[in-house]
């Protein structure tokens, strides 16, 4: 109704004098252009900008404004053992947070691969760990591992595997922790992926499987798994991205301690912008890290199944 | 879906329910903690018995806080506003126009949903100090755009897609511009989807970390999270605070999700999203 009466009410002159100011070839450009020059500056002229960064010598307590100097950089990255260590703890990181995620996501998406209530509810309230902000998960497990009031503390005590002080003060513990809750926070993005991918079986396939004389092992193995499998390879490529990119969490968490324990390389990079005030050292370490990112990407592609 | 048993579906259901009890305890131990007195978190086991709001009254009470919740209410609608302002137009011209570079502009804005904040973060930060914008908010509510709004162009072009060309065709014929016939027919049938990107940008912009403490140092232009990590700096600090503030953050954007849940999963599937 108001929709009818105000396009009536609109006076007819100002449809000419707008096409006159745009005319329709140029308006989609137009209306694109403001998200396109967001997009340009906010990816584009940034990863041109490392580029050139990375080939300039600038160590600001030396000089203000950086200089030309080559390869310079990319020479000092090789011989930077520490850096490798950390590029080399950062591929156990993201490979661990994946196994982690698909290991916990593919049966809790079977478990909710039905019709009842309490699956839908599940279905809704599993995004929690996924929407929550990494500083509210950092903090709360900090918490939830403290050696003075946390619960899961006791628990690891208990088990074991934690001594009188947090797990998070012994470097191999912290690692493998938080590992794990990288995993933990990507989890329910992958079950909901694989729940989309189950739900889109056919029910024909089962049953021609169940003519067959498949078990349920069987029919996991030749029917499930390959119609999920190039799912999980995508949306496990794209956590895996997420999670050669962390920052957040590792550094909440433990600043990248104990000893460099989970000094992933994003923690190395800020360190060397904001510590050692090397910002053209640190835009070498990004554009290494973009070039191996695209590098493994490209080989994980090749894991998914051709139809 | 093939029948079942019924004793077998409700041992599957208890089963998922445990599941996702065991998935979430540790951030219900957050909400529990921040409503429980301080000396009952230190020692006083695992069933809460008392509640108390002392928490949320102590951080309100705290100046840093309170302005920290104004940053980040102002830097959020901003970058809601703004991310819904530019990705409607595009996603309008990507699903009604056929022009030139069509598909590269698309596959620009979608690749940068794809390119984490890390890998822009030195460069951004260099070029932000150059341009003398650091410690604004100006500068944190451009580089939270990227956020999203790439995923916000793409959900937005699919509702589009949805809408017969033929309601737009009868407008222009009654003497509508394209944007008047945009404004007028699209948008009002897809508001919820609107409302959806726009509350979903909110939400990204409330939690971002990593953003906020390469940019802002000063502590009157500080946001939420910085301030949330400012309450446990010092050498006493009480963890039901921490707790409280960790839930105002929190809490907000779990609530925005479950409510836009139906609009924003199919989005982040197409997209994969930054968490």
């Amino acid at each position: 109704m108001a929709m009818t009466l105000q396009t009536t009410r609109r006076p007819a002159a100002a449809r000419p004098r707008r096409q006159q100011i745009l005319p329709d070839r140029l308006l989609p450009y137009g209306m694109i252009g403001p998200a396109v020059f967001v997009a340009f500056a906010i990816a584009i002229i940034p990863l041109c900008y490392a580029l050139w960064l990375s080939l300039q010598d600038w160590y600001m307590l030396r000089r203000p404004t950086p200089v030309w100097g080559g390869l310079v950089n990319y020479r000092t990255l090789l011989s930077d053992t520490a850096l490798w260590a950390s590029f080399g703890r950062t591929w156990i990181w993201t490979i661990g947070t994946v196994v982690v995620e698909v290991a916990l996501a593919l049966p809790i998406a079977l478990l909710l691969n039905r019709e009842s209530a309490v699956a839908r509810t599940a279905s809704a309230v599993i995004l929690l760990p996924w929407v929550t902000p990494f500083i509210v998960l950092g903090f709360g497990w900090r918490f939830l591992l403290d050696s003075g009031v946390g619960p899961i503390h006791a628990l690891l005590h208990v088990l074991g595997l934690a001594g009188d002080s947090s797990i998070l003060n012994d470097p191999v513990g912290a690692f493998a922790m938080i590992i794990f809750i990288s995993g933990w926070k990507g989890t329910p993005f992958l079950v909901i992926a694989i729940l989309a991918a189950l739900k889109s079986i056919p029910d024909e396939l089962y049953e021609a499987a169940e003519v067959d004389g498949a078990g349920p092992v069987q029919r996991f193995v030749h029917v499930t798994l390959p119609e999920i499998w190039n799912t999980i390879v995508t949306v496990g490529l794209v956590l895996g991205i997420l999670a050669f990119y962390s920052f957040d969490l590792p550094w909440i968490m433990t600043k990248g301690g104990p000893q460099d324990a989970t000094t992933l390389v994003g923690i190395a990079m800020y360190k060397a912008v904001f510590l050692d005030l090397r910002p053209a050292y640190a835009a070498a370490i990004s554009v290494v890290m973009l070039v191996l990112l695209f590098i493994a990407s490209l080989i994980t592609l090749r894991l998914r199944r051709r139809h | 879906m093939r029948h079942r048993s019924p004793t077998r579906e409700l041992a599957l259901d208890a089963t998922t329910i445990v599941v996702i009890f065991l998935l979430l305890v540790p951030i219900l131990w957050v909400f529990v903690a921040s409503v429980r007195p301080e000396t009952d978190i230190t020692g006083g086991g695992l069933i809460p018995t008392r509640f108390t709001f002392e928490h949320y009254a102590a951080i309100l009470a705290k100046k840093p806080f309170l302005i920290a919740l104004k940053n980040s209410l102002i830097v959020g609608i901003a970058v809601a506003v703004v991310t819904t302002a530019l990705a409607m137009p595009a996603a309008y011209a990507l699903s009604r126009f056929a022009f030139g570079g069509r598909n590269f502009f698309a596959l620009l804005i979608l690749g940068t949903q794809m390119l984490p904040s890390l890998a822009v973060l030195v460069p951004l930060v260099v070029i932000i100090r150059q341009i003398g914008l650091t410690n604004t908010l100006t500068a944190l509510i451009f580089t939270h755009l990227a956020l999203g709004m790439p995923i916000a162009v793409w959900m937005l072009k699919g509702y589009i897609d949805a809408i017969p060309k033929e309601l737009e065709e009868a407008a222009l014929i009654d003497g509508c511009g394209r944007l008047g016939a945009m404004w007028r027919i699209v948008v009002p049938l897809i508001r919820p989807a609107i409302i959806a990107v726009g509350t979903f940008a909110f939400v990204l912009s409330w939690g971002e970390y990593l953003m906020a403490l390469a940019l802002i140092l000063k502590s009157d232009v500080k946001t939420l999270p910085l301030a949330l990590q400012g309450l446990f700096d010092p050498y006493s600090f009480s963890w039901g605070q921490v707790m409280a503030g960790g839930t105002i953050i929190a809490l907000p954007a779990i609530l925005l999700f479950l409510i836009f849940r139906r609009q924003l999963v199919g989005g982040l599937l197409a997209g994969g999203v930054k968490g």
